[in-house]
């Protein structure tokens, strides 16, 4: 009869093990007590622009645990957006994952559905807290809004500006104080800056970016022509609303009408580039380009905003930072202490003049760094003074799928394999398709 | 008729050759010039090594590349130990569901590491060894490839100089060290190569289960200079390529000779 036996091996197994408890628990019960004493927080950040980045967001931490001794900051640099994404999400269902992380904005809708990350609301409760909520620009906000909460606190902010060269401009006749302020303008001023010599064209009227991440770029030209890509709540997208088809059809118009923008897909990393040597007289660019373009143009240049035609318009982009699930109340009050801090207006300039982003509030402007920086580099403010036409970056659920069934179908109509209207049909019905879980 | 052969065989081999070299002369243009000569040939374009000084001082580029070297030391000398006596069983002994275990190593051959990445990060947090170097080999030890490689090195050992060094006396484990792994050499240097030069360019397994300097690898250091929103500096990243693959480059034209020797060795048994 070995079954009692087992069975009584097994208990004693237990009692043992239930004796040990208390011994082997004890380690994990001062821990916390420990960790009052100082709070660690983590949090991961990618690098999407040059400089040395990863060293001033050190010198940050640095600085911030000078002033906070009880808090301990360990900033992970982790790759680009879509790596720090991978990094997070793997960690955090992992178990180990950071208490904060800067991700792009328009990811908020997935990492609410994976249920990965707090809204900021429910924690920033005083008065003193409310109003550094309300202090940052309502473009900033928008993207990170979801269902009456907020889930992002904007942190490398961007906006679409255009850069023109102003020596073009004036070699080909044109005010180089005078950027493009309507479509029509664009198309006039492009045609007369293209420059040809028999069939080679040796240098272009206008680039706009359309490799990697297309939508971008296009959401700008929808705004203008009066659509609104997606609603408000993430749920239904407009791709083959009237305004985005005149849009798409102006864009390649561009390029096979008017011939005054290279045809097919432009490259989004060598642009900068391009119109640094002067291949090209104006490129719609991030503002996080900046500090580059300023610092290797050999030509005066000029930042304008973007062209209208119902209205002006840009989207905003850039990164957010996200508080997740797994940090415990204490780890939570410390890490808004650090957004708090990180935010603050000195510190949102001082990182917008170091990068190119936008500093994300109107007090950041008002900062005696910042005026400085302007009254020695005016076109610095178009971006900002863009923000009040800028609408959120398109953001759905399932976002990563949803902007891809759009910007496959952008780059068919850019290569001339399909019709700008039969194209956001099928980006339509592919995104709706995608939704409709989400469409309650 | 074979001389015909012959040419288009040299203009292919030329023309090959010519294609892979392309992208690494470009390099070697661009990280010795300044940014403005990135895509302008000029023969009498100034040279710098500034590019190679910004690229270096832009990450703690001597740490990751000793982590490196430890990284891929350590997978290497684990893959050769764990793989010879998998891989012997496999070729020379009998025993039941033999067939059917082998065919259970081939299949880990086609599954992507990637889908494997939350199932390997929750083993290393319960080992307690996120950010360590160990963590980031501890998935590729093992390796099927290498163990089908070797395999098939050791079925094709004569039968007679293992049965010969059996009469000799020689125990299983002398049989391998002596009989097999000195006729599997020419494997040994080309898996070793392919497993030195996959984990010195791996990046997204490294990137996620690192968390600081101390433990990451060139390849994450590297990716400092991808600046996605600002579009390309292509001086400053071909001079941070060409130094983060020089000691693969070098070492690959010491040991050409060798190399190509050895796969064409291991191809034709």
């Amino acid at each position: 009869m070995p079954a009692p036996t087992s069975r009584r091996a097994l208990l004693t197994g237990a009692a043992a093990l239930a004796g040990a408890a208390p011994i082997l628990a004890a380690p994990l019960l001062t821990a916390p007590a420990i960790a009052q004493s100082k709070v660690e927080i983590e949090f991961y950040f990618p690098v999407a622009v040059g400089g040395p980045i990863t060293k001033i967001i050190d010198g940050y931490a640095a600085d911030f645990m000078k002033a906070h001794p009880d808090i301990k900051v360990t900033p992970v640099y982790a790759g680009s957006y879509v790596d720090t994404l991978t990094k997070a999400v793997t960690a955090s269902k992992a178990g180990r994952g950071p208490q904060l992380a800067v991700l792009l904005s328009v990811d908020a809708y997935s990492l609410i559905d994976d249920e990965l990350i707090l809204p900021f609301d429910q924690l920033a409760t005083t008065a003193e807290d409310k109003a550094w909520l309300a202090g940052f620009y309502p473009a900033f906000m928008r993207n990170g809004q979801i269902d009456g909460h907020t889930w992002g606190i904007p942190f490398q902010r961007s906006t679409i500006v255009m850069y023109y060269n102003k020596a073009a401009f004036q070699d080909s006749g044109l005010d180089p104080e005078k950027a493009p302020a309507t479509w029509a303008e664009n198309t006039a001023f492009a045609e007369k800056l293209t420059r040809r010599e028999g069939d080679r064209t040796t240098r272009w009227g206008i680039q706009i970016p359309a490799s990697g991440f297309p939508y971008w770029l296009f959401q700008a030209l929808a705004i203008e022509a009066g659509a609104e890509l997606a609603n408000a709540n993430g749920t239904k997208v407009n791709y083959n609303d009237p305004g985005a088809v005149e849009a798409l059809q102006y864009w390649l118009d561009l390029a096979t009408k008017q011939k005054v923008h290279p045809p097919g897909v432009v490259d989004w990393g060598t642009t900068p580039r391009d119109f640094l040597e002067g291949k090209v007289a104006m490129i719609w660019t991030t503002t996080g380009n900046l500090s580059n373009i300023r610092a290797n143009a050999k030509f005066p240049f000029g930042v304008a905003m973007l062209p209208a035609q119902k209205r002006r318009g840009s989207p905003t982009g850039g990164g957010n930072f996200h508080l997740f699930k797994s940090a415990s109340p204490a780890q939570q009050a410390a890490s808004l202490t650090f957004l708090k801090w990180i935010t603050s207006p000195e510190r949102a300039a001082q990182w917008g003049i170091d990068t190119g982003y936008v500093a994300t509030s109107p007090a950041a402007w008002q900062t005696p760094a910042m005026k400085a920086y302007l009254a020695g580099f005016p076109a610095a403010a178009v971006a900002r003074d863009q923000l009040e036409f800028a609408v959120p970056e398109l953001s759905t659920h399932d976002n990563q799928r949803v902007t891809q069934a759009l910007n496959d179908e952008l780059q068919a109509v850019l290569t001339g394999r399909k019709a700008p209207k039969a194209a956001l049909d099928a980006a339509q019905a592919n995104a709706t398709r995608l939704l409709r879980p989400y469409a309650r | 008729m074979k001389f015909a052969t012959r040419t288009l065989e040299i203009a292919g081999a030329w023309m090959l050759g010519i294609m892979w070299v392309t992208p690494l002369l470009y390099a070697a243009w661009t990280a010795f010039h300044p940014a403005d000569f990135a895509t302008h040939f000029d023969l009498t374009a100034p040279l710098t090594l500034g590019n190679f000084v910004r690229a270096w001082q832009a990450a703690p580029f001597a740490r990751y590349f000793l982590n490196t070297t430890i990284l891929v030391t350590i997978i290497l000398v684990a893959q050769f130990l764990l793989c010879t006596p998998a891989a012997f069983a496999f070729a020379r002994m009998e025993f039941p569901g033999r067939d059917i275990l082998f065919g259970v190593v081939l299949l880990q051959l086609m599954v992507m590491p990637d889908v494997l990445l939350v199932g390997n990060y929750r083993t290393m947090a319960q080992l307690g060894l996120v950010d360590t170097i160990l963590a980031i080999a501890l998935p590729y030890l093992g390796s099927a490839f290498g163990i089908f490689l070797l395999r098939q090195t050791f079925r094709s050992v004569p039968q007679e100089l293992d049965d010969a060094a059996r009469l000799e006396g020689c125990t299983l484990m002398r049989r391998i060290w002596r009989v097999y792994v000195p006729l599997a050499r020419p494997t040994y240097i080309a898996y070793g190569l392919v497993s030195v030069s996959y984990h010195w360019n791996n990046f997204l397994w490294p990137l996620v289960i690192t968390n600081s300097v101390t433990t990451r690898p060139l390849t994450v250091g590297l990716s400092v200079f991808a600046s996605t929103d600002q579009g390309i500096d292509w001086s400053i990243i071909t001079a941070a390529t060409l130094m983060t693959s020089a000691p693969l480059l070098l070492a690959f034209l010491l040991f050409q000779r060798q190399f190509v020797q050895s796969f064409m060795r291991a191809g034709i048994r």
